[in-house]
């Protein structure tokens, strides 16, 4: 009976043994919320797919660690990262003062641009023009944000961007803002929508919009981590053939 | 409340909702006012110690407060009707009409509520244009409706069948019978009842907020989403549902008490 026992705890420690030698090779738990074509959704076989995946996927591969992707609601996604459920946040989080605050971020990997999504037959060229006019965005988005700033309009703040993008098509909103890689693919680039919206305009902003990736305050080792391969993916130009691949125009 | 259910068979239990107190509890401290002296206790403790979180927070809200009270109402109004109509057609001895009001009872039940918000705002959006917070009365309306048809139902049963027999022996017809008297002694037994509903109803408005109604919730979240207080922020409106559901729960069954004493006059 005894023998037994051995056995089994050897078993077990052979096992811990084997966790560790596996785990020699970093995993990095990394969190999106899959609602933001292109960077990141859920494609018509039902996988996690974009932009940011890819990205994410090739700073791992130069960096040499392991991802762990994780589909997550928007509106808590942050605090998600700060209760410790994720490592990294890789979901077009734009570097704001704010959230700088309360984060790490590595170094950018995309410029981004708060475009407004307007019925076809509009002809406003500027927010200004748009006095007293509801507008979507999704909750906590800088696309909100931006919104906030202009008090001459009404801002309705959405779970997803796709339902602020529903409501417009139905009529019950007059526009919709967020970042304009997102406002081309639904405003440009599905069909039933490309016949009754546009992209009106690009709402000025007073510094450039970065995308990075966002980490717990402190956690320096992984913002060097994630720099090194940001640097890499940059260095070799797998962004360029990434955005060719992820950034369509409304022509093809 | 319990022990006395055999002997006061005009009670319906109905217990989801708020826990309404017990008017025959008569102790200085009950749950009810541990849990609403707590509330405010913890509101005014947590604002004060740290203003520029939890007030802030709690400052955030009062705009939602209304809205939510302005979706409460409206949907009070409108599914009271319904409920009683409701409740009506399942005694119905139409079978059609019976058959309409119990397949709605079946169907509705069967949904949650964030389903059919869902469905009435984004599914039939594209056939009605109405805006969030109407398509949100509607469809809070159209749920609880079925459950308060349901409470009408069992209250209106409730009514002993000798009150019925006398009525017609009487000489009123089956209209006169139902509105005249049996009507008038079912809205007391259905009455606290229905009050529960509304507190019910009232927490289940925090559902619209995924219409993009501004309601406590999401005026709360949007607050969230800016400062990144999470913690502090649904701290703060947890406490606000509690307060304003202790209140309405209060105010349940001072009315139950009410009825209860009429009852055993």
């Amino acid at each position: 009976m005894k023998k037994l026992w051995y056995l089994a705890l050897a078993a077990i420690l052979g096992l811990l043994a084997a966790g560790s030698a596996f785990a020699e090779e970093k995993v990095v738990t990394v969190a999106h919320d899959c609602t933001w074509p292109p960077m990141e959704f859920v494609n018509e076989k039902q996988e996690l797919v974009g932009y940011s995946f890819d990205y994410m996927d090739a700073v791992a591969k130069e960096a040499g660690f392991k991802v762990e992707h994780k589909n997550v609601q928007w509106d808590g996604i942050f605090a998600g990262l700060a209760n410790g459920q994720y490592d990294v946040i890789a979901s077009s989080v734009t570097v704001t003062p704010e959230r700088k605050r309360q984060f790490d971020f590595s170094e950018p990997y995309y410029e981004v641009l708060q475009a407004v999504a307007l019925p076809i037959d509009s002809t406003a060229t500027s927010l200004d023009q748009l006095k007293g006019k509801t507008f979507g965005a999704q909750i906590g988005t800088t696309g909100k944000f931006a919104l906030d700033k202009h008090p001459d309009v009404i801002a309705k703040s959405y779970d997803e961007v796709g339902l602020a993008f529903e409501d417009l098509i139905n009529g019950r909103i007059d526009g919709v803002v967020c970042d304009d890689p997102v406002a081309t693919q639904f405003a440009l680039l599905n069909k039933d929508y490309a016949k009754k919206i546009k992209i009106g305009f690009i709402i000025p902003a007073e510094q450039v919009e970065e995308y990075a990736f966002a980490v717990n305050k402190g956690n320096q080792e992984l913002v060097d981590l994630l720099n090194k391969g940001i640097r890499a993916v940059k260095e070799k130009g797998i962004d360029a053939q990434l955005k060719a691949k992820w950034f369509k125009s409304a022509q093809d | 409340m319990s022990m006395n259910k055999s002997s006061a068979p005009r009670v319906i239990e109905i217990t989801d909702g708020a826990s309404i107190p017990d008017p025959r509890d008569k102790n200085l401290i009950s749950a009810w006012s541990l849990a609403f002296v707590g509330t405010i206790l913890c509101t005014a403790y947590l604002c004060w110690n740290d203003p520029d979180a939890y007030l802030e927070a709690l400052k955030s809200l009062p705009g939602g407060v209304l809205v939510t009270f302005e979706v409460t109402a409206c949907a009070i109004l409108l599914s009271l009707p319904i409920g009683l109509f409701t409740g009506l057609g399942r005694l119905s001895r139409n079978r059609i009409i019976n058959l309409i009001a119990s397949t709605y009872v079946e169907v509705i039940r069967g949904i949650p509520l964030l389903v059919q918000l869902f469905y009435i705002y984004y599914g039939l959006g594209r056939l009605f244009k109405v805006p969030a917070i109407f398509a949100a009365v509607i469809a809070m309306s159209v749920c609880y409706g079925a459950y308060m048809g349901e409470v009408f139902r069992s209250g209106i049963s409730a009514i002993s069948k000798g009150q019925v027999e006398a009525a017609r022996s009487l000489g009123f017809d089956r209209r006169q019978t139902m509105m005249l008297v049996v009507l008038p002694q079912a809205w007391r037994t259905i009455l606290p009842p229905v009050g529960n509903e509304f507190i019910a109803m009232l927490k289940d408005t925090s559902l619209v907020s995924i219409l993009a109604v501004g309601d406590i919730l999401r005026k709360g979240r949007e607050f969230a989403s800016v400062t990144f207080m999470y913690f502090e922020t649904y701290t703060m409106i947890a406490l606000v549902y509690l307060f304003i559901t202790l209140i309405l729960s209060r105010c349940v069954s001072l009315m139950e008490a009410k009825l209860a004493y009429y009852d055993h006059k």
